[in-house]
């Protein structure tokens, strides 16, 4: 088989169906992302939004308990975010969602840091049995994004947070430095489509699911227009240097750091690490590396080494992560390889709320047509 | 090896982990598996695991589970719930838990207590004695399958236990359990006095000062449900424990 052709200036390549390459060999995903970058506002320009935010953010917190919700997971990005905000003198209190996954060094990372930070914390358990059926029907539906039970259920857990506590404004450590190549076509589904998630366990899932929370689009617009919650993307506030920060986290703050991204929970190791790449021909590694290219924080050549490496680079890890990741979802060896052999099918195959707003939106045109307005 | 074992004991319901309040409302606070594995890496010296619910069911020990967790911990696991004869106990010593904790079994038939101890070895046999304190302040034995105390007296009854064999005496406070306001120190240096075997006390433990004044107070281990799950205000669960170094500074 002939070798996916890559972008001449990241590493992103034909394994994204809707990459196009111009003149120059360069993608479109790239050329995006300088644009982004390129329209973001001056160091000088940031500092002042950032103090406005900030003064926001204190303004609409005064006499409540806390001023902000910031989401942490153990990784460097949101542990950096919660210092940032305790720094700025704001009064967060720290969420956590834990699915049954965390890994010691989630653990530590977390226990560790709301401790030295003197911050509050919250998390949402979720019950185990219900995840395990939950992920065990994504598996069984061989649709794409696993993740998206952990990644909604986290944003229903840091917008209850916020709406108990009466809170405004969730500080998320999403950021542009890393994270700014768009997801492509087809590597992931909306987080915020819990109609689908539904949809998927209804058709394969065995038992019924009482508390695992998952986040709906309409829900979203209800906590973002009704009762006016802002999601921050706190990093871009600040000029957000990954290696920098890291170094800061784990000299001042007892950080231990994590051999690759998002690698904080052993679920997302072996999914990122093994069934995307095996099962799905995606490699997520290809827009964090290229994001950091982009970014100017590592070399094409130095990301490129990286990228040869194996997702996994410790071997012994791999097959104990297997192991584990089998035994927890009740999956024996044989059942396993069978899943990883299917073809995969796509999210649309099932019902969906996404389409469900497009035709809101529509029925809105329309009748904004027939009232005239 | 620190001189005062500190061991997180945790609760079983339902495959799930719980903690509870005065041995009520078990809250939900994680899958077994994982948080084994995470003590694990923590690199714990060793675990209690009480099954809470099956004694009361009259159910037997999940043996698919706890073999499931045995292989996630390098650690030392001693268990307890709905071990009702020497049979049961062995199965679970094949499987890999290093230590058996009776409690009912024991309060109605203390035959069991020998039996184990002499095929598995006294090392392998751990008596839990539940304790609940009257209207006068006076420690009674509290029988958790009958939900009702009992006029036995813990002393009298660990020392019983400790004749018939039993390796070590796991005293539990019903009315501390999960209340953080430390040990019931009282209660401990009459029992340790009183047994010449090793006392894990437990019900209370809230910070490494509680820790201290349960060895004190003669325990030779204290073990903690609610330190080393939760977190803060907000009950935020959390498993942590604290540094080894912490831990050896403050029994030195």
């Amino acid at each position: 088989m002939k070798a996916p052709r890559r972008c001449t200036f990241c590493l992103m390549d034909e394994t994204a169906p809707n990459i196009v390459f111009d003149a120059a060999g360069q993608c479109t995903f790239c050329r995006n992302f300088q644009a982004t970058l390129a329209a973001m506002p001056t160091a000088e320009d940031r500092d002042a939004r950032r103090r406005d935010l900030v003064r926001e953010v204190r303004e609409a917190g005064r006499g409540k308990r806390y001023d902000c919700i910031v989401g942490v997971s153990g990784g460097a990005d949101s542990s950096y975010s919660l210092w940032l905000a305790v720094n700025e003198g704001l009064r967060p209190l720290a969420v956590h969602l834990d699915n049954g996954w965390n890994s010691e060094l989630a653990s530590h990372n977390i226990a560790t840091l709301v401790s030295r930070l003197n911050v509050d914390l919250m998390t949402h358990v979720i019950d185990w049995e219900e995840n395990r059926d939950m992920q065990r029907s994504f598996f069984a539906a061989d649709v794409i994004d696993i993740e998206l039970l952990m990644d909604s259920a986290m944003l229903a857990t840091n917008f209850r947070a916020a709406r108990r506590f009466g809170v405004k404004y969730i500080l998320s450590g999403s950021n542009q430095a890393t994270e700014g190549i768009i997801m492509p076509a087809g590597w992931n589904h909306s987080k915020y489509d819990a109609v689908n998630a539904r949809a998927i366990h209804r058709r394969h899932g065995q038992v019924p699911i009482r508390t695992h929370p998952l986040y709906s689009t309409t829900q979203f617009l209800m906590d973002r227009y009704v009762r006016r919650i802002h999601w921050v993307s706190f990093l871009d506030y600040f000029d957000y240097d990954k290696a920098s920060a890291m170094a800061f986290l784990k000299d001042e703050l007892g950080y231990k750091p994590y051999p690759y991204k998002h690698y904080e929970s052993v679920f997302t190791r072996f999914y990122q690490g093994c069934i995307l790449p095996a099962k799905f021909g995606v490699d997520k590694r290809k827009l964090h590396l290229s994001a950091l290219i982009v970014s100017g924080q590592m070399s094409r050549d130095e990301a490129l080494a990286l990228l040869e490496q194996d997702p996994y680079p410790d071997p012994l890890q791999k097959r104990d992560d297997r192991y584990f990741v089998l035994k927890k979802l009740g999956f024996s060896e044989a059942e396993f390889d069978t899943y990883m052999a299917r073809p995969p099918v796509p999210h649309s195959a099932y019902p969906s709320e996404l389409g469900r707003l497009e035709k809101l939106s529509r029925a809105r045109k329309a009748l904004r047509g027939v009232i005239g307005r | 090896m620190l001189r005062t074992r500190v061991i997180p004991c945790l609760l079983l319901r339902n495959r799930g982990l719980v903690k509870t309040i005065g041995f009520r409302q078990p809250k939900y606070v994680g899958d077994p598996i994982n948080s084994v594995k995470i003590f694990n890496e923590k690199e714990v010296d060793e675990l209690v695991l009480l099954d809470i619910a099956a004694s009361r069911m009259d159910a037997l020990p999940d043996e698919d589970l706890l073999a499931d967790i045995v292989s996630e911990a390098f650690m030392p696991i001693a268990y307890g719930g709905g071990i009702g004869s020497l049979d049961q106990a062995r199965r679970l010593a094949r499987l890999g838990i290093e230590k058996i904790i009776v409690n009912s079994a024991a309060l109605r038939d203390s035959a069991i207590v020998s039996a184990i101890a002499d095929q598995l070895g006294t090392s392998s046999t751990v008596v839990s004695i539940d304790v609940s304190r009257d209207w006068l302040g006076r420690a009674r034995v509290f029988d958790a399958v009958a939900g009702r105390r009992l006029s036995l007296d813990p002393v009298e009854h660990a020392r019983a236990m400790a004749a018939r064999g039993a390796g070590e005496i796991f005293l539990n406070s019903v009315e501390r359990d999960g209340a953080g306001r430390g040990l019931d120190l009282a209660l401990i240096e009459a029992v340790s006095a009183a047994v010449p075997v090793p006392v894990i006390a437990c019900g209370g433990a809230a910070s490494l000062a509680h820790l201290r004044e349960g060895a004190n107070a003669g325990a030779a281990a204290i073990a903690a449900g609610s330190m080393f799950v939760y977190m803060g205000p907000h009950r935020a669960v959390m498993i942590n424990y604290p540094d080894y170094g912490a831990l050896e500074r403050l029994f030195a």
